[in-house]
């Protein structure tokens, strides 16, 4: 290929993401107009990313995920068992915030890994891996905190994600910020981040030109449970407490974010950005909706044809070039 | 050795113990079968506790059969246990109708069936309810509000899961309440389908209008502690007061330290024991009442102390 046509090449790539940031601007826009005095504030503005920053991070690791061609159903319960684990190293006087900060993390990389190893080598369908897991790891968060909320946690605990940096940036939306940078930089510029690609684009192809398909996709669900891992421990100290049915169909949430974003579910594309997108745009339309009191029945309805809207925008765009 | 025929020969002969020791058990006192819609959080987890503790005070057994939330895992579940063989029922239903079948078979099949908590659609198929009426709790969270708030100014709902029965009737309650008090206004009104961190998102989002909000009053206290937070966030805890139901520990400990302003209890351990003493007097042939009311609670920083442990 000559350089020429690989400049023009990236340049219909970005073009074909244009679609859904349009449609984002386009939500915006209709928000603002129908609710300026509120919708519009800086306040509500930082709040919206501070809302988008759970889910974004989860997404992130789900992005990783869809590209190498997988799924992982099961990172709102790992949510749900990281925070748990979190909210019950975490009470006053016991253990420095440093024991469930790594706790939480490694219980979800441990989930990852296990998920990663079951699909790689036992070759068992993803979506089945997970299902599984998903259930697993919700009856492990039951467990650990025997059904009952985890509460009584230390300020230092709760400033977590509860924090600010200059006064007005919520920790959370820092975190959000961080996760995003990190893997932007891992999907684009890393030989790890370009073989996740190509293992999601034709797993029989990048096996022959002597990718490790295995190790990739250990990789990607290590990513998205340590992520998943993560996100736990940041809403079980939002929430100031560990809940064991905290998190449901937050893996949901987080499909729809990276799919919005025009991650293909069949693998092999999606841009980082487009995943930062999506996660916005869920968290624009759930409180553009709250603020303008629309009941949550109809946010159900709202929300779906979003979904649909945006990627038959995108597979639309695709179709024409 | 052909591993298939192994297999088969131990799970056939697993099933001939069991079976034997089910005969050998069924003969002497039959165990009661308490029957719960999940265990996830504490209130099932009192009940729960409750029901076994009082069992055992009784000097009887009781198997405990978690639902997991699914109605036909529960109707399946009673069907089993009538099947083997029990003295009598308690059940807190999953569904409201689902369960009716099994139960009038059961009722039919002479086992006393005592309902807690949660009413059945068909009150005859049951011996006895034990219960609150959830518009009681919804009334005295809200006319708490209205007088702390001194009888005017913008109040937020936070609702259960639209169309259950806990949320229709506490907020029923609120309603009722609001009747007598014509200058308060509902600003808001939503469901967080009982989540914490679906309240805490919501009233996010309900602050940055700049609504002057005066309470927020919750269906129950998973969903008032979100909204604490919120409020908390914002820093508008000495302008809005917040209301719950349930009286579960982290809420009473808020309670304690002033944040939640009430939370409401209905009495779960009480309601728990009265069951299974009442399905134990059923099965014994005495003559209950068809309902039994439980009253709430209402608990503030001035009483919280006897409900703390």
């Amino acid at each position: 290929m000559t350089k020429n046509n690989a400049s023009k090449q990236a340049r219909l790539n970005s073009f074909r993401e244009l679609g859904i940031v349009a449609a984002f601007f386009l939500i915006l826009a209709v928000l603002v107009i129908l609710s300026p005095n509120s919708f519009a504030r800086p306040t509500n503005l930082i709040n919206i990313l501070k809302q988008a920053s759970i889910n974004g991070i989860l997404a992130t690791g789900m992005m990783f995920v869809i590209i190498s061609g997988g799924i992982d159903l099961s990172v709102g319960s790992t949510v749900a068992l990281a925070g748990v684990i979190a909210a019950t190293y975490a009470h006053p006087g016991e253990y420095p915030l440093v024991v469930p900060i790594a706790l939480s993390m490694l219980v979800g990389l441990a989930a990852g890994i296990a998920n990663g190893l079951i699909v790689a080598f036992g070759n068992i369908p993803p979506f089945i891996v997970s299902l599984g897991s998903m259930t697993i790891i919700r009856g492990l968060a039951l467990i650990a905190s025997n059904g009952q909320p985890v509460f009584n946690v230390t300020k230092a605990f709760e400033n977590i994600a509860g924090g600010f940096v200059l006064q007005y940036i919520p920790h959370l939306v820092i975190f959000f910020l961080s996760v995003t940078a990190i893997s932007a930089f891992v999907l684009t510029r890393t030989v790890f981040g370009r073989r996740v690609y190509a293992v999601g684009g034709n797993e029989a192809t990048a096996k022959v030109s002597g990718i490790n398909v295995n190790m990739i996709k250990i990789g990607v669900y290590s990513i998205s449970g340590f992520l998943a891992g993560l996100a736990g421990l940041l809403l079980a100290s939002r929430i100031v407490s560990g809940n064991p049915t905290a998190g449901q169909s937050y893996e949901l949430d987080a499909i729809a974010a990276a799919v919005i974003g025009g991650v293909s579910m069949t693998g092999g594309a999606g841009k980082w950005y487009g995943t930062v997108i999506g996660a916005l745009i869920i968290a624009v339309i759930g409180n553009g909706l709250d603020i303008l009191n629309v009941s949550s029945h109809f946010q159900l309805i709202i929300k779906g044809t979003i979904i649909i809207v945006a990627v038959l925008l995108d597979v639309k765009g695709k179709g024409n070039q | 050795m052909n591993t298939k025929k192994l297999l088969s020969l131990t799970i056939v002969s697993l099933m001939l113990i069991a079976l034997l020791a089910s005969c050998g058990g069924s003969s002497a006192n039959k165990p009661y079968a308490f029957f719960i819609s999940h265990q996830t959080n504490a209130f099932t987890n009192e009940l729960t506790t409750a029901i076994t503790t009082k069992a055992a005070e009784l000097g009887v057994e009781v198997t405990v059969y978690d639902a997991e939330k699914d109605p036909a895992k529960q109707v399946s579940q009673i069907e089993t246990a009538v099947n083997q063989g029990i003295a009598g029922i308690v059940i807190e239903p999953v569904s409201v109708d689902g369960v009716v079948p099994a139960l009038e078979a059961a009722k039919a099949a002479g086992i006393p069936v005592v309902v807690v908590n949660q009413r059945i659609s068909k009150a005859e198929a049951a011996d006895c309810f034990v219960g609150v009426e959830n518009v009681d709790g919804g009334k005295l969270e809200m006319l708490t509000a209205a007088e702390d708030i001194g009888g005017s100014g913008n109040v937020a709902f936070l609702l259960g899961p639209l169309g259950s029965d806990a949320q229709i009737g506490r907020t029923d309650g609120y309603y009722e309440v609001l009747k007598d008090y014509p200058d308060i206004s509902v600003a808001f009104e939503q469901t967080a389908n009982w989540v914490t961190e679906e309240a805490l998102a919501l009233v996010e989002n309900w602050l940055q209008t700049g609504t002057d909000l005066k309470a927020i009053v919750a269906n129950n206290d998973g969903m008032a502690l979100g909204a604490l937070k919120a409020v908390e966030d914002a820093k508008l805890l000495d302008q809005i007061k917040i209301y719950g139901l349930d009286a579960t520990p982290d809420a009473l400990a808020a309670v304690a330290d002033g944040r939640l302003t009430a939370t409401i209890s209905q009495n779960t351990t009480v309601q728990g024991t009265t069951a299974m003493d009442t399905v134990v007097k059923l099965a014994k042939g005495e003559k209950v009442d068809p309902e039994i009311l439980v009253d709430f609670v209402l608990i503030t920083k001035d009483n919280v102390n006897d409900f703390l442990q």
